[in-house]
């Protein structure tokens, strides 16, 4: 109501009526606390991280102390639980544990030694895969959500697409015209700088380079519509056969096959950000438009990124394990839940816990990830906390 | 209207340009080339793998390749590289094998999906939401091939029936209604695979789109006018959830191609994603980029679709 | 006895209270009122005092959880609602009761025609021919005074006004000529002009249809011009009731005082308006005793402790504030 304002009361009044006020972490934390799959999820994958961290530790190096790559063939395909045969193995060939936690496989590798350096590689693929795409859709959404507006001249379309062509030419055959086009990419973009740095006025022979084309939005937003034709999980299976076998391969494919998502929706949190009040202020305090970003958008769209990636991780790791189990994944005789799963399909009927022990524990961390990705995407919706 | 869809139209053959392009660039620029497949192989003289890489243009510069393999794609004069069958044709028998898969997923993931998600919206946080919501999440995380095989071990040790392929070995020989029978119960599982995931995501938005619904004003306007529930929820709030959905339908249509290469694989069933996933391992290119481009014109062609159905459906959007 | 046959609505002791983190937010805490047949009474109140609240309460409209009613006693015509099962009190809401609310812009389905929209609420609560409804509706919408009401029932909502969509829902409330109508500050997001208009028909249509109206507000000024009687809440309690002269010329309540005095009139022209320090209460922390007292001009001690009584100044006139009540009193013995 107009007529009713605060200036003139007393601020203990005030404070004394409310409710007690948090700050933002300490009211997600409370509501965190209320809402129990996400808490689960949470504990579970701090678990799961602690294994991994542990699992690494356990099963790399020189002489490890769980080792996953041991061969023991008189021992295969022992069932979880079973205590190793003393007599038919050598000292160094027990397993620490003194039992088959997990069993062995059809090589009589421990499958839980197996399991635990599958961890690491699970998590690292998941982290790192995900890390690409929240970059790359963070930078182009924000582009497209700041600066979308902006044209871009005849110039700096022919300089990158010079460029690019001179690097994609310089993989082929074509070193010379590689060269040709480089030479005269980097021509064109000192001509650029030069005429931006010198004078608005341009001379006559340069001129074209100024001729608007279209908008920074229209160009990045076509990219993502390129690549959502693609059918994603076949255009990963594409690229990873062509590619030689190595885990970073996989991380980087999935990575960029993976950030339209996230340029969609940071670009809408931007567009949507960069209209409100606070901004506008920010902006007519003359705050440079780098701080503006960084200080004043940044904050408020970074939490729904972050959910959005903990929900891109459970895919990354399902996708992993897809690859893998189609004999794309990660190369042998590194272990990963995908190829153990994938190994253990021959033998489903007489050995099931080669099926079950990966097959679960994907289930639960990918479980873990999405209820509490889910959990965070509830709790920090304001139009959700209303109603409740 | 027509302004509208000649815009569209245009930007999307644009869009398929560059992803001809792209695509070509991806497979051709990944080393290794397909006369290089198996250099143990003794029948790979080089005079050989020379004829080869002659007949399949592989010594012409890359942009002629281009130009070439779409010329042969648009009149549908184009070629396996494995056993020089024509792509489209292939294609159509693959897609012929496919399509009741797809059929029958695609109906258990609406017919399901939509009663689920619309019942947990209404009685919110109640235990049928909370199982079901619970349910979803777990159908959404396992992974796809754990869950055939946990399938597959029930059916077989509980039922005794075979479950692989399209159909059982020699039945063809029966009369037909065993025949269809067997074909149909071929059917069930992969189906019921594809369509798990389908039903989690979909209900899972179907539900969060009927309560953002419901808390809208004119649902309370709806009740204050003394309309029964059923009106309230049915009419009045379904009408309004469904818009997006509209939409959805036209997405669906890339799955038409898709298929799935786990569960085929899983299955041995000859459809479309274990002819792409054999394309791919044998670097067969012109059946890779052929389903590849197919694949992108069904997402043009359903973003289309679901623009103009967006516009039949809701009043407020106008060209 | 014919005082309380001529009582259409009664509103005794309300309680409403939502649950959820923390202590119970106690929107509705206490709340007495009556409105009688024909009679136009106006609920006046800051925002978050709990007027809504009452209002969907009164129609069954509370989401329950989270709200909860925890006690009090609403009669319509005789009948309790509280204790009504939901399928009766559904048969009274839009037939009996019509609701008009605060938003028009997003109170209309948009997927539905407008003729659709009225001749719903028609059709739910009487076995009536599709033409005879389809004439209703076009007379409903021309004496809610949208011009070619035949072509209009075939319009969405977008293609209307924020006045016409008002008019609109205006005309849903109406369909079943019901014997009260309830009215949530139905010009609070029209323009002035506007308002105006509304506020006009209101007024001619409750002549017309001999109804009476629950006009909830937060602007003086509308109660001014169309209260019959008034209640101001605070807080979720009525803190003084009487009737519009009685509330405008002789406030006995300090808040109402100091609405009053935050009011800009031709007399205070030039003076600096009065603004009522501090804010409203959240309502799950309310202050003991008076809830008013933080923020009231003539607060004794015991405002702090003890809860105030309403205090009856004659004629319907009552006013929830012993402390002024003492004052009058000893004017009127040592005059």
């Amino acid at each position: 109501m107009a007529v009713i304002d605060q200036h003139n009361a007393p601020a203990a009044v005030d404070e004394t009526y409310m409710p007690p006020s948090r700050s933002p972490w300490a009211e997600t934390w409370y509501r965190l606390r209320r809402n129990r799959l996400a808490l689960t999820g949470l504990v579970t994958f701090l678990v799961f991280f602690a294994v991994a961290v542990a699992g690494l530790a356990l099963t790399s190096g020189k002489d490890p102390i769980l080792d996953p790559a041991r061969v023991r063939l008189q021992e295969k395909l022992r069932p979880p639980l079973a205590t190793p045969k003393t007599d038919a193995l050598r000292m160094e060939e027990l397993p620490p544990l003194g039992l088959y936690l997990l069993g062995t496989d059809d090589l009589g590798r421990d499958v839980f030694a197996r399991m635990l350096q599958g961890a690491w590689v699970s998590l690292t693929v998941g982290f790192v895969a995900v890390g690409i795409s929240v970059s790359i859709g963070i930078l182009l959404g924000g582009i497209a959500g700041y600066y979308g507006r902006n044209y871009i001249t005849l110039g700096q379309l022919l300089i990158w697409l010079l460029l690019a062509s001179a690097v994609i030419l310089s993989f082929t055959a074509g070193m010379t015209a590689a060269i040709i086009l480089a030479v005269a990419g980097i021509t064109l973009l000192i001509l650029h700088v030069r005429q931006n740095r010198d004078t608005p006025e341009l001379p006559a022979t340069i001129r074209w380079m100024a001729v608007p084309t279209m908008q920074v939005d229209t160009l990045i937003m076509r990219a993502v519509d390129i690549m959502l034709c693609f059918p994603s999980f076949f255009l990963i299976l594409t690229v990873v056969a062509l590619l030689p076998a190595s885990i970073y391969n996989i991380m980087a494919v999935i990575g960029l096959t993976s950030w339209m998502g996230t340029t969609r929706f940071v670009r809408a949190e931007f567009l949507s950000l960069r209209e409100q009040d606070f901004v506008a202020a920010a902006r007519a305090l003359g705050i440079s438009d780098l701080r503006i970003i960084f200080r004043h958008i940044m904050p408020n769209a970074v939490a729904p990124v972050l959910v959005s990636a903990t929900l891109g991780i459970a895919t990354a790791m399902l996708t992993e394990a897809g690859l893998s189990f189609l004999g794309f994944g990660v190369p042998p005789p590194h272990a990963t839940w995908g190829n153990i799963l994938s190994d253990g399909k021959g033998y489903i009927f007489d050995a099931p816990w080669l099926t079950f022990a990966p097959g679960l524990t994907i289930l639960v961390v990918v479980l873990a990830f999405n209820l509490f990705g889910e959990g965070m995407r509830d709790i920090l919706n304001p139009k959700l906390r209303e109603r409740n | 209207m027509l302004a509208f869809l000649g815009r569209s139209i245009v930007q999307k053959i644009a869009t398929l340009f560059f992803v001809s392009v792209i695509s070509f660039l991806i497979i051709h620029l990944a080393p290794g080339e397909p006369s290089q497949i198996d250099p143990l192989n003794p029948k790979f003289t080089p005079e050989i793998v020379e004829r080869m890489r002659k007949e399949f243009n592989l010594d012409k510069p890359m942009y002629v390749q281009y130009l070439l393999y779409y010329k042969n794609l648009f009149t549908g004069n184009i070629h396996s590289w494995r056993d020089n069958q024509p792509v489209l044709g292939k294609i159509w028998e693959r897609f012929l094998n496919s399509l009741p898969l797809f059929i029958v997923g695609t109906i258990l993931t609406w017919t399901f999906s939509f009663p689920v998600g619309i019942r947990s919206a209404i009685a919110r946080d109640g235990i049928y939401d909370k199982s079901t919501t619970f349910l979803a999440y777990l159908l959404i995380s396992i992974p796809g091939f754990f869950f055939a095989y946990i399938l597959i071990i029930m059916v077989v040790n509980q039922l005794h029936v075979p479950v692989i392929g399209m159909q059982s070995f020699g039945v063809t020989a029966a009369s037909p209604l065993v025949n269809v029978m067997d074909r149909i119960w071929h059917l069930v599982l992969p189906s019921i695979l594809g369509a798990t995931g389908g039903v989690a995501v979909l209900s899972r938005y179907v539900r969060s789109q009927m309560l953002e619904i419901i808390g809208q004003d004119y649902v309370r306007t709806a009740r204050a006018k003394g309309l029964p529930s059923e009106t309230v929820y049915y009419k009045h709030a379904l009408r309004n959830a469904l818009l997006p959905f509209v939409t959805m339908f036209g997405l669906i249509l890339p799955g038409l191609i898709g298929g799935s290469v786990i569960i085929e694989s899983i299955f041995a069933w000859p459809g479309m994603g274990r002819m792409a996933y054999e394309a791919i391992l044998a670097r067969d290119y012109p059946v890779i980029l052929t389903v590849n481009f197919i694949t992108a014109v069904l997402v043009l062609a359903g973003t289309l679709i679901s623009d103009l159905l967006y516009m039949v459906v809701d009043p407020r959007i106008k060209l | 006895m014919k005082q309380s046959q001529n009582i259409l609505l009664s509103v005794e002791g309300l309680k409403v209270h939502f649950l959820g983190d923390g202590p119970p937010a106690r929107a509705v805490d206490g709340v007495d009122f009556t409105v009688r047949r024909q009679e136009t009474v106006c609920i006046v109140g800051e925002s978050g005092c709990g007027k809504t609240v009452t209002a969907l309460a009164i129609l069954g409209l509370l989401k329950q959880p989270p709200a909860v009613i925890a006690g009090g006693r609403i009669t319509f015509d005789g009948r309790s609602l509280l204790d009504m099962p939901a399928e009766a009190l559904r048969e009274l809401r839009g037939r009996r009761i019509g609701m008009i609310f605060q938003e028009p812009m997003t109170s209309l389905n948009p997927v539905f025609t407008i003729g659709d929209q009225i001749g719903e609420a028609v059709l739910t609560h009487e076995q009536v021919p599709a033409e005879a409804v389809r004439q209703r509706t076009v007379r409903l919408l021309d004496e809610v005074g949208i011009a070619d009401a035949e072509q209009r029932i075939q319009d969405y909502p977008h293609q209307l006004s924020g006045g016409q969509r008002q008019r609109v829902m205006i005309a849903m409330a109406l369909a079943c000529e019901p014997d009260l109508i309830i009215a949530d500050e139905p010009t609070t997001a029209l323009d002035v002009t506007v308002q105006a208009q509304i506020l006009t028909l209101l007024k001619k249509l409750k002549q017309e249809k001999r109804m009476a109206v629950q006009y909830i507000t937060h602007d003086l000024g509308v109660v001014a011009a169309i209260a019959d009687r008034v209640y101001v809440m605070y807080a979720g309690i009525v803190v003084e009731q009487g009737t519009a002269g009685q509330i405008f010329d002789r406030a006995r309540h300090p808040y109402t005082m100091a609405l009053l005095d935050a009011l800009p009139t031709k007399e205070k022209r030039g003076q600096r308006l009065y603004s009522i320090p501090g804010s409203v209460p959240h309502p799950a922390y309310k202050p003991k005793g008076c809830p008013f007292h933080p923020r009231c001009r003539y607060r004794r001690s015991a405002c702090e402790t003890v809860y105030p009584d309403m205090c009856e100044y004659g004629r319907g006139h009552r006013a929830r504030c012993p402390v002024l009540f003492a004052d009058a009193l000893q004017m009127e013995t040592s005059s």
